[in-house]
């Protein structure tokens, strides 16, 4: 509960008001578009702190000898190319990231089998998100 | 006098093997060359001449009055290369581990200011312990010595370092001071503090590849500039990098007769930028395609991949590349491709090389992270350094320029003399897709059918502001390009700019955001 004096046309008046969460927003057709801009939707986030970035991100077991394929920018994963199991050389397309208005092909970086993927197609990652491990 | 001739002859012979037979079989057996066999394979054959080979050290701490150390572990001297002046110094590990003492500096000191005086390019292969320890103060002071010539010779004549074994502690600092740094995998190391010291303090636990080797810092620091499997291809690359550069700052860059078509068409250009704005494609193909027989030579290949930097020949005449990358990172600008696209163009600004800026750039990388890194600043070091380059400077719209990034990526108002555009460009404050959600915010709200009216906008939007025409009716665009005509007009334009003279006002030097 918090207290306020308002003053109108010079009448005082001591106003208490009370929060009880924001509720969510009906989503107007305009936002459920897909890809909407990144500058469009700014979630209100309280105190931002640097550290909060990395404590979000989810943990992922990674074996000694494998590679974790990580998002390089924040973006939407458009498309996921690979299955749990392909074979894959470097330089194959494992998936490709929506970020910028460019459909950035995420390619593996050396010749291995995909271990895990993380991620799904039209999820939102951020820079360092543990996309897709690889044997 | 047969017996004096003799007795330098003996001399010299002792002091050209070093360390002696077995320290260099040790060397060859960790998979590096010698001080000597180094500056052979650099210089054209016969030509290098040794300097201060009889320097001898003058410690007499801790009995190093008895230690032996043939040209006091450095091979300092000049040559040609591909006929022209260099000077070289090598240090010998096989002498007291190349240790750094108040001669072995002094001799590395005199070669820096000769090639100053001379004008000529310097090339130091580096291959030291660290500072000589029992020389305290006086190695020390070595190190400060050459630190300081790097600096006042810096932008007047090339300066090259050559990583072929431990660089490290204080030692990095006369490389980092350098124009270019040349590594090899599995020998190369560079760092402040070993994997040691680090252990110790932070208890993290770091092998010395893994610390300071080569991949790393052409990948992840961008401290190195090339990277090889091997020294003579790192020696070899150090000449084709050689041949883009002038002696000095007063000179311009060899020119080659090249033999290519000045006016060859490349219909490939007309059909390498997909139809659809958001697919990415090859630069460096582009890069490629125009520069005279195909050649580029990248610097920086590895490290911030979203901007490209290096040397072609247009009409046989070096010209410095910065393009993006739409291929990585959208082509984002970002910290670490500011930092390298600025040091790059300073780089060419200051050895009389144009540059040519090839632009693809939907914006700076949004995020906390570039935010909190201080993308302001360094993005801030791109504006500096193109407004500050007096060089020929040519412009390229390929497909998109966006905001502040079209203008950091070398616009008319940052000074190009030249900026032409493809025709499918988009120059605006920023893309379709944002700018119609903010402009036709109403329209888009109040419709029966919000995602119909919203393409339609966007569709609007990019017919009437996303294009070059608006710019070129402004004058920001010189002309529009038929794509398979660009490289009879790049040459045409470089060959005109050719006498370009452009004063700024006196000022000791300018306060770069660093």
């Amino acid at each position: 509960m918090r207290k306020f004096i308002i003053k109108v046309n010079g009448n005082t008046y001591e106003v208490e008001v009370e929060e009880v969460g924001i509720e969510k927003e009906a989503k107007s057709p305009v936002a459920k578009m897909a890809a909407p801009a990144p500058a469009a939707a700014p979630a209100p986030t309280p105190e931002p702190k640097v550290a909060s970035l990395k404590e979000e991100k989810k943990e992922v077991a990674v074996a000694p000898g494998q590679e974790v394929i990580e998002a390089p920018m924040p973006g939407n994963i458009w498309k996921i190319e690979v299955k749990v199991g392909d074979v894959v050389k470097a330089g194959d397309v494992l998936l490709i990231l929506e970020a910028m208005k460019m459909e950035n092909e995420i390619v593996a970086p050396r010749d291995g089998v995909v271990a895990s993927i993380n991620t799904t197609e039209g999820a939102q990652v951020n820079t360092g998100d543990k996309l897709i491990v690889l044997d | 006098m047969k017996e004096k001739i003799q007795q330098l002859l003996d001399a010299e012979k002792k002091i050209k093997l070093g360390g002696g037979e077995e320290r260099i079989a040790k060397q060859h057996k960790a998979g590096k060359l010698t001080a000597r066999e180094r500056i052979n394979l650099l210089f054209d054959e016969g030509s290098f001449v040794e300097l201060d080979k009889f320097v001898e050290h003058r410690c007499t701490n801790f009995g190093m009055e008895k230690v032996e150390a043939p040209a006091d572990g450095v091979v300092t001297g000049y040559g040609t290369v591909d006929g022209r002046l260099v000077f070289a110094y090598a240090q010998d590990f096989t002498v007291l581990g190349g240790s750094l003492g108040e001669m072995h500096a002094a001799k590395i000191c005199k070669v820096q200011d000769m090639a100053l005086k001379m004008g000529a390019p310097i090339i130091g292969f580096n291959d030291s312990g660290g500072a000589r320890i029992q020389e305290g103060v006086d190695a020390l002071s070595g190190y400060g010595q050459i630190f300081y010539r790097n600096t006042i010779a810096s932008g007047v004549i090339p300066q090259i370092s050559v990583i072929l074994g431990p660089c490290a502690g204080g030692a990095v600092y006369s490389p980092a001071l350098t124009d270019f740094i040349f590594m090899v995998e599995n020998t190369s190391r560079m760092f402040i503090t070993g994997p040691q010291v680090i252990k110790s303090v932070t208890g993290e636990e770091v092998t010395q590849e893994e610390l300071g080797g080569a991949s790393t810092h052409n990948k992840v620091s961008g401290v190195a500039h090339f990277m090889d499997k091997t020294e003579e291809e790192c020696i070899e690359r150090i000449k084709v990098l050689l041949s883009f550069l002038p002696s000095n700052n007063l000179e311009e860059a060899p020119v080659f007769d090249t033999e290519d078509n000045i006016n060859r068409i490349e219909e490939r250009l007309n059909e390498i930028v997909p139809v659809n704005p958001n697919k990415p494609y090859d630069m460096k193909e582009v890069i490629r395609l125009i520069a005279d027989n195909g050649y580029f030579f990248e610097v920086q290949e590895y490290f911030a991949q979203n901007i490209i930097t290096g040397f072609i020949r247009l009409n046989g005449k070096a010209v410095g590349v910065v393009a993006n990358q739409p291929r990585f990172l959208a082509g984002c600008l970002d910290i670490n491709a500011s930092d390298k696209a600025a040091r790059f163009i300073r780089t060419c600004d200051a050895f009389n090389i144009p540059l040519l800026n090839l632009v693809d750039v939907p914006g700076f990388l949004p995020g906390t992270e570039q935010e909190y890194g201080g993308i302001i600043r360094h993005g801030a070091k791109m504006l500096y350094a193109y407004s500050e380059a007096t060089v020929p400077k040519v412009t390229l719209i390929i497909r998109k320029a966006y905001g502040g990034a079209y203008l950091a990526m070398c616009s008319k108002d940052l000074g190009a003399d030249q900026v032409f555009a493809w025709p499918n460009s988009e120059i605006a404050v920023m893309g379709p897709e944002g700018a119609a959600n903010i402009i036709f915010k109403k329209d888009i709200e109040s419709s029966d059918n919000p995602i119909e009216t919203r393409q339609e906008k966007i569709m609007e939007y990019r017919n009437t502001v996303a294009n070059p025409y608006i710019a070129a009716q402004r004058g920001f665009v010189d002309d529009v390009l038929v794509p398979s005509m660009t490289r009879p007009r790049l040459i045409s334009a470089f060959d005109m700019l050719e006498s370009k003279r452009e004063g700024r006002p006196a000022k000791k030097h300018g306060n770069m955001p660093v």
